[in-house]
């Protein structure tokens, strides 16, 4: 079902008071949303039953402090809790979510999940340093172009960034400028639509203006990476790239995909007895504490890059601005492209490292076909 | 040549080290410096410790374990096929030379295969020369 609403003041508003319809209809028991801290300085979830806070909330956020995926996982991994929530993520956020429904990290019974066009966000160390009603104003301006000047780096190249996963989605592109428009992808969200009364509407537009916007976003995309590939290509450049790495593994705490209750590189097996250093160090002709920096981000993009969202978190949260996000992305760009997987776009399909097929993957087999005689 | 490589040699508990047996009972021989480790599957094998060999110092990595269809746990080497195929596809979209990891198939009775394999990788890995992160210390 199609909706188009129109709104008097801005768009920001017009999202509110559907949302504390949804409260106030009974169509919804709580609420997750993103909301300006008391302090005015930064952007945190709420979770409430009272409409009167929502009055003062920013549904959709100009940074991301924390992954909603996370968040969503915290609150519901020990089971739903009673009656419907509803919750606001972003694109991204939403497709690691299910990533980690199917990881069995959080569960989407009892959720109304509300996506929109997202736009990106700022880097949040830009964001907290620079004139935060500004980027405000900015960042509102530019919702319906999908586009945002300053964004992230990997935003700018994001090419899935429709709320078409949700069970209710936001649109604010290809549409008339004073109005906002929703659509039901689903049979729950079909039904909060019908009881809060809207009238089908026709969105005929907004799909050819969203291809477009794809079309140039995917073509940015590929250009990007062949740009950056070269940047990293090889041991020297790949480590001229990491050597600023302090082993913080802050990217690892921050990710949503991350979801082990301990890291495997924060584990035993990398606290060895001091001959074991000395015997590396020996080997090498020196050790560099802390040690194993490569290791920790060659196996990490070997554990999670088939299920990473590129949301850009792990880039936000670097203490030394070591392209993180940029790397992990090129690499799951091509990793998840070997199976043609799309973390988070389908539930019933199975994450590829716990799925096989017995014929394929035949040109990574090493062909013996006649004796070997040196 | 005086490059004689380090090189380790994955073999699956049930067909690959069975392999190396079949090759000991016939006195098949394969060069000193390919280092045998047994791991109960090649889909038991995380890819991670490829990646610490690597890093730490080893020029190449091989891994064997049963045909497909073959697994001692029914469907474990294909998982460790795709553990392999993404490990090379990382390895290859940072420029780091893939090529220095292999997946061979030994079957139990394949005792000169798993001789051959070895032989054949480590001209393979002379060829190619010193893994360029054996002498960096600040990996």
């Amino acid at each position: 079902m199609n909706v188009v609403i129109k709104i008097e003041k801005d768009k920001k508003k017009g999202i509110v008071s559907f949302m504390k319809s949804l409260l106030e209809k009974g169509i919804v028991n709580q609420i997750l949303l993103p909301m300006k801290t008391p302090t005015k300085t930064s952007f945190a979830y709420i979770l409430t039953k009272k409409p009167d806070i929502l009055d003062n909330c920013d549904p959709i956020a100009p940074v991301m402090p924390i992954q909603g995926a996370r968040i969503v996982s915290k609150l519901t991994k020990k089971g739903p809790l009673k009656g419907v929530t509803a919750v606001i993520l972003r694109p991204c956020e939403l497709r690691a979510l299910r990533e980690l429904v199917k990881l069995r990290q959080a569960q989407l019974n009892g959720l109304l999940t509300i996506s929109f066009d997202c736009p990106g966000v700022f880097p949040l160390r830009d964001y907290l340093n620079g004139d935060k009603e500004k980027m405000d104003e900015i960042f509102w301006q530019a919702i319906n172009r999908c586009e945002l000047e300053g964004s992230r780096p990997l935003c700018s190249i994001c090419h899935l960034f429709t709320g078409e996963l949700a069970d209710i989605e936001i649109g604010f592109g290809g549409i008339e400028p004073d109005t906002i428009c929703l659509t039901s992808h689903s049979e729950i969200g079909e039904r909060a639509l019908h009881e809060l009364g809207y009238e089908e509407a026709t969105l005929e537009n907004r799909q050819i203006y969203l291809a477009e916007i794809k079309e140039k976003k995917l073509a940015k995309r590929k250009e990007f990476f062949e740009e950056f590939r070269h940047k990293i290509k090889g041991p020297e450049r790949i480590m001229a790239v990491l050597t600023n790495c302090i082993n913080c593994h802050n990217c690892m705490r921050v990710c949503p995909i991350c979801f082990c209750r301990e890291c495997f590189f924060d584990s035993d097996t990398f606290k060895v007895s001091p001959e074991d250093y000395m015997l590396r160090a020996e080997r090498k002709g020196g050790l560099r504490f802390m040690p194993d920096t490569l290791l920790f981000h060659l196996g990490r993009m070997n554990h999670m890059s088939i299920s990473c969202v590129a949301c850009g978190m792990c880039e936000d949260a670097c203490p030394t601005s070591v392209p993180v996000a940029r790397i992990f992305a090129l690499v799951a760009n091509e990793t998840q492209a070997l199976f043609n997987y799309i973390p988070g776009k389908d539930l019933e399909e199975p994450i590829p490292y716990l799925t096989y097929q017995e014929e394929e993957l035949k040109e990574y087999e090493q062909p013996y076909t006649e004796e070997y005689a040196p | 040549m005086d490059f004689t490589p380090k090189i380790v040699y994955f073999l699956c508990a049930w067909c690959g080290s069975g392999g190396s047996e079949t090759a000991g009972a016939y006195r098949l021989k394969y060069p000193e410096n390919v280092r045998p480790f047994r791991v109960m599957c090649t889909g038991a094998l995380d890819p991670v410790y490829i990646l610490r060999c690597l890093i730490e110092g080893a020029d190449g990595v091989v891994v064997s374990g049963c045909h497909p269809g073959d697994c001692h746990y029914n469907f474990g080497n294909y998982r460790g096929r795709r553990r392999i195929a993404i490990i090379k596809k990382i390895l290859d979209t940072l420029g780091l030379d893939s090529d220095r990891v292999w997946l061979r198939w030994v079957a139990h009775g394949e005792g000169k295969k798993m001789v051959d394999t070895a032989k054949e990788f480590n001209d393979h890995i002379i060829q190619k020369g010193i893994n360029p992160f054996n002498n960096r210390w600040d990996t």
